[in-house]
């Protein structure tokens, strides 16, 4: 592996990893693997490149604008596919089959509206090469991972220095405790959801611009999981790790005689495979075990 | 009636597929979200014999479905210990990897433009009376010590294993018995279409026959044949665009999580032979 491929598995792996720590945070307050982040994704990814196209806008409003998009349908989702599971206090599988149809529905309501057509993103620079030394880095990598390291340090302030942050961290050990010291726990639900919609909607912008866009996109969310599962499922730190290592493999694997990009989902199913057998509590965490 | 025969036949083979993912998904618990990857490895084994081998069809066949079987072993054994959201995550970069491989292996399986010339086997008498066997064996399954096991299993693992139930050795079991219907179901199906390409087996039609399930009610047998008979005939009959078919499904399914959990049916069942009930007390599914 050279640095040339270290790079690019960098800015890979950062957009990777908000996908990962979306996923991983609504794990950790409900304790189910949410498949309708893929459905933010795909919407967002689009969303985006409207507010690109017709609003003629830079990268840095597009990123604001579809990041607030992304936060609404975020919340708008949980409102619909979980509130009243929560109310009635359901089985973890119904959250599971809610957000598995929830992701669906989003990915055809797409494909219907856009039908089944490729749309690209304008080009946001005029330049699109950086040079560092001897190095060459696309400039849309090179904000991607600036962006992504800057979302992430966000998302760190606002869970271990802000009240809410206190609160979502409480809710993820023990729900009853929480409600019974008073938390609003139906807020800090919904706020959760909005910051996951935030960083869905981030990463939705640089799916599309990396990818063209397409209404399976969204299932791009695998890659979350996946990192989820080398990191430790529902362990934020443990995510971002994965998801580093899951980049610079990805493109490792594809710079391979033989295997190429093609066939990389392959390997990386099979290192999964290997990882679940060797350690199925991944790199950081501890396994969550269903309590009595 | 409007309904033509190449409808029932997928009918049927939805039956099987959906017989399987019952034992999966309603009777133990578990979510797959690879059952149509299973589906290919059971239509391309079976029909890369015949079309490249020679082979004879009801060999190719028990092939196809030995594959399937063995497929699943490998992505069951390290699964099936850890928590549940493990199966479906590994089930779905099975489904992946399945997709990949075929994409790429373009010499053995014709790739992206898909495994033509695969003999016209498949007809409604035999897709009928394979659909009804696999629903003799499924509701078998379900009334024998087995399936109460697995129903233990679901309702609650801890519980169960605290029994003295073997959860890890039912979840295998159950997940090997699926993935096995899934095969045999791709084996009718490309032996009806004469054709088959990687892009029908993504992962919306795993999560269809999921959903088909939960419709029917997550315990019931009857229900999900119901519901595969439904959701299978109804959009053909009233001629949808295949699109707002997938859009209606998800609907429907948000409607009975959020107002019905029950599904359809629920636990009952059509024709219940007296002295067989199965009654869940109070239990969550």
């Amino acid at each position: 592996m050279n640095i040339q491929q270290l790079l690019n598995g960098l800015s890979l792996g950062s957009v990777y990893s908000i996908i990962a720590v979306g996923f991983a945070l609504v794990f950790n307050i409900l304790k189910f693997s949410n498949f309708s982040h893929g459905g933010v994704l795909t919407v967002t990814a689009y969303a985006g490149y409207l507010i690109a196209t017709q609003g003629k806008v830079g990268l840095i409003p597009t990123l604001v604008l579809t990041s607030l998009v992304g936060g609404m349908i975020a919340v708008l989702i949980e409102r619909v596919a979980f509130r009243r599971l929560r109310k009635s206090k359901s089985p973890v599988i119904f959250y599971f089959v809610s957000s598995i149809t929830m992701g669906i529905l989003l990915e055809n309501l797409i494909t219907i509206t856009f039908s089944s057509n490729f749309y690209s993103y304008p080009k946001f620079f005029e330049k699109t090469i950086l040079r560092l030394g001897d190095f060459q880095v696309a400039v849309t990598d090179f904000w991607m991972f600036v962006i992504s390291l800057l979302a992430l340090s966000c998302l760190m302030v606002i869970l271990y220095r802000t009240k809410l942050g206190v609160a979502i961290r409480a809710l993820s050990m023990d729900p009853s405790t929480t409600l019974l010291m008073g938390a609003p726990v139906n807020q800090i639900v919904v706020a959760t959801f909005f910051t996951v919609g935030v960083l869905g909607g981030i990463a939705g912008v640089f799916l599309g611009i990396n990818y063209t866009l397409y209404p399976q996109l969204g299932q791009m969310i695998v890659k979350g999981f996946i990192a989820s599962v080398i990191g430790g499922l529902g362990n934020l730190s443990g995510a971002v790790m994965g998801a580093i290592l899951l980049g610079l493999l990805e493109v490792f694997l594809t710079g391979v005689e033989g295997i190429g990009s093609g066939l990389a989902p392959v390997v990386i199913f099979l290192i999964t495979l290997v990882f679940l057998i060797l350690r199925p509590q991944g790199i950081a965490g501890k396994i969550i075990q269903e309590k009595v | 009636m409007g309904i033509s025969v190449s409808v029932l036949v997928f009918t049927c083979i939805s039956i099987i597929g959906v017989s399987g993912v019952f034992l999966i998904t309603g009777l133990t618990g578990m979510f797959s979200l690879g059952q149509a990857s299973f589906m290919a490895v059971g239509a391309y084994t079976s029909g890369l014999l015949v079309v490249r081998f020679g082979f004879s069809f009801p060999l190719a066949a028990v092939v196809g479905v030995g594959a399937g079987v063995l497929a699943g072993l490998v992505v069951g054994i390290p699964t099936v210990r850890l928590r549940r959201d493990y199966v479906a995550l590994v089930t779905f970069g099975f489904g992946e990897a399945i997709i990949a491989i075929l994409n790429n292996l373009t010499q053995i399986t014709g790739g992206a433009m898909g495994l033509v010339g695969i003999p016209p086997i498949t007809t409604l008498p035999f897709a009928a009376l394979s659909a009804l066997l696999s629903l003799f064996i499924v509701w078998n399954f379900k009334f024998s010590r087995f399936g109460r096991q697995c129903i233990a299993v679901r309702t609650d693992e801890l519980a169960a294993r605290s029994m003295g139930i073997n959860a890890d050795g039912m979840k295998l079991l159950v997940f090997l018995l699926a993935a096995g219907f899934s095969a045999y179901a791709g084996v009718l199906y490309g032996f009806y279409t004469t054709y088959v390409d990687p892009g029908l087996f993504n992962w919306t039609r795993s999560a269809e026959w999921i959903i088909m399930v939960f419709f029917g009610g997550l315990g019931s047998v009857s229900g999900a044949v119901l519901s595969a008979i439904l959701l299978g005939t109804l959009p053909e009959v009233l001629r949808f665009a295949s699109e707002w078919r997938i859009l209606l499904y998800c609907v429907i399914v948000l409607a009975i999580i959020n107002y019905r959990p029950k599904g359809l049916l629920g636990e009952r069942e059509f024709f219940l032979p007296s002295g067989k009930k199965v009654r869940v007390e109070g239990g969550k599914p």
